[in-house]
């Protein structure tokens, strides 16, 4: 089962509601054969622009990250079933990627042009396509018109 | 007696003129053996330059919207570029796409940047590009 965090932005409101919104949130998940690894709250602020969900304008929301573990098809599901849920402002789930280790390249990005890789590409790809400013036309092209105005 | 003490003194001059040559030239021979070039690695080679992210092994993350907010404008809320900021391809990709998702996931504003965060200390100077600007 890959690993997904879901961002959910819960509505204003008294905390007995929203332990209730949490555990039916994370119930969905449990019915779907998911587990849960982490639950990250990450406080209760103002949002940086409003936003309005199921006809009201929310201009404060409840901040939660869970960290869940699920099937594939089960993500467009929970997805469906939050979108119902009128305590959800803004949910969005995102994959977990794994850290890949590679080595900084600025150093090779702070050569001159001519040092650098990706130039050296442009060129040989440009030495081999036919150059539009210095191209003649040849008469013995096998045509007994010049087919340009001249 | 004042041609006499020229004499004396041209004399000593030389004697000890010959010694100083006697002197220097065996040690001379002798070192030429040991002055032979030693193999060793450049010692004016710069240090390999690396990004503040790649430095300090930080990667970027969408939840981190504090640190992610250093790379936008404080007037516009639009993302530095890469000749601004002068982090590597890899870091500066990474860094958009988290900041693009903290937008999108209402963490993060996206026509100015938190007031909180304006008196965050700077990472780079917009007025001076490591690259020059187009404008
Ligand atoms: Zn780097």
């Amino acid at each position: 089962m890959p690993a997904y965090e879901l961002a959910l932005l819960l509505r204003a409101m008294p905390k007995q509601e929203l332990k209730s919104t949490l555990k039916r949130v994370s119930h969905a998940i449990f019915n779907r054969g998911g587990i849960i690894r982490n639950i990250e709250n990450l406080g209760f602020r103002a949002m940086p622009y409003k936003t309005s969900a199921h006809g009201l304008v929310h201009r404060e929301a409840n901040y939660f990250v869970f960290k869940i573990d699920t099937a594939t098809q089960a993500v467009a599901d929970l997805k469906e079933e939050y979108s119902r849920d009128v305590d959800i402002i803004r949910q969005r789930v995102f994959k977990v990627q794994n850290d890949c280790d590679h080595s900084c390249t600025l150093e090779e990005e702070m050569l001159p042009p001519a040092y650098r890789e990706e130039v050296q590409k442009m060129i040989e790809v440009g030495k081999t396509q036919v150059n539009r400013f210095t191209y003649k036309f040849k008469y013995n092209s096998g045509l007994d018109y010049y087919p340009f105005q001249k | 007696m004042s041609l006499l003490n020229t004499f004396f003194t041209k004399n000593i001059y030389s004697t000890t003129r010959r010694i100083l040559v006697l002197t220097m030239r065996p040690s001379s021979t002798e070192s030429s053996e040991n002055n032979a070039p030693i193999e060793m690695e450049n010692p004016y080679k710069k240090e390999r330059r690396q990004c503040i992210l790649c430095q300090l092994n930080i990667t970027p993350d969408y939840k981190n919207y504090r640190l992610l907010s250093q790379f936008q404008s404080p007037y516009t809320g639009r993302i530095y570029g890469r000749h601004i900021t002068g982090l590597c391809k890899n870091k500066q990709a990474l860094v958009e796409a988290e900041i693009k998702k903290a937008q999108n996931c209402a963490y993060m504003p996206y026509y100015y940047k938190d007031k909180t965060f304006l008196k965050d200390p700077k990472l780079f100077d917009p007025q001076n590009p490591i690259r020059s600007h187009r404008f």
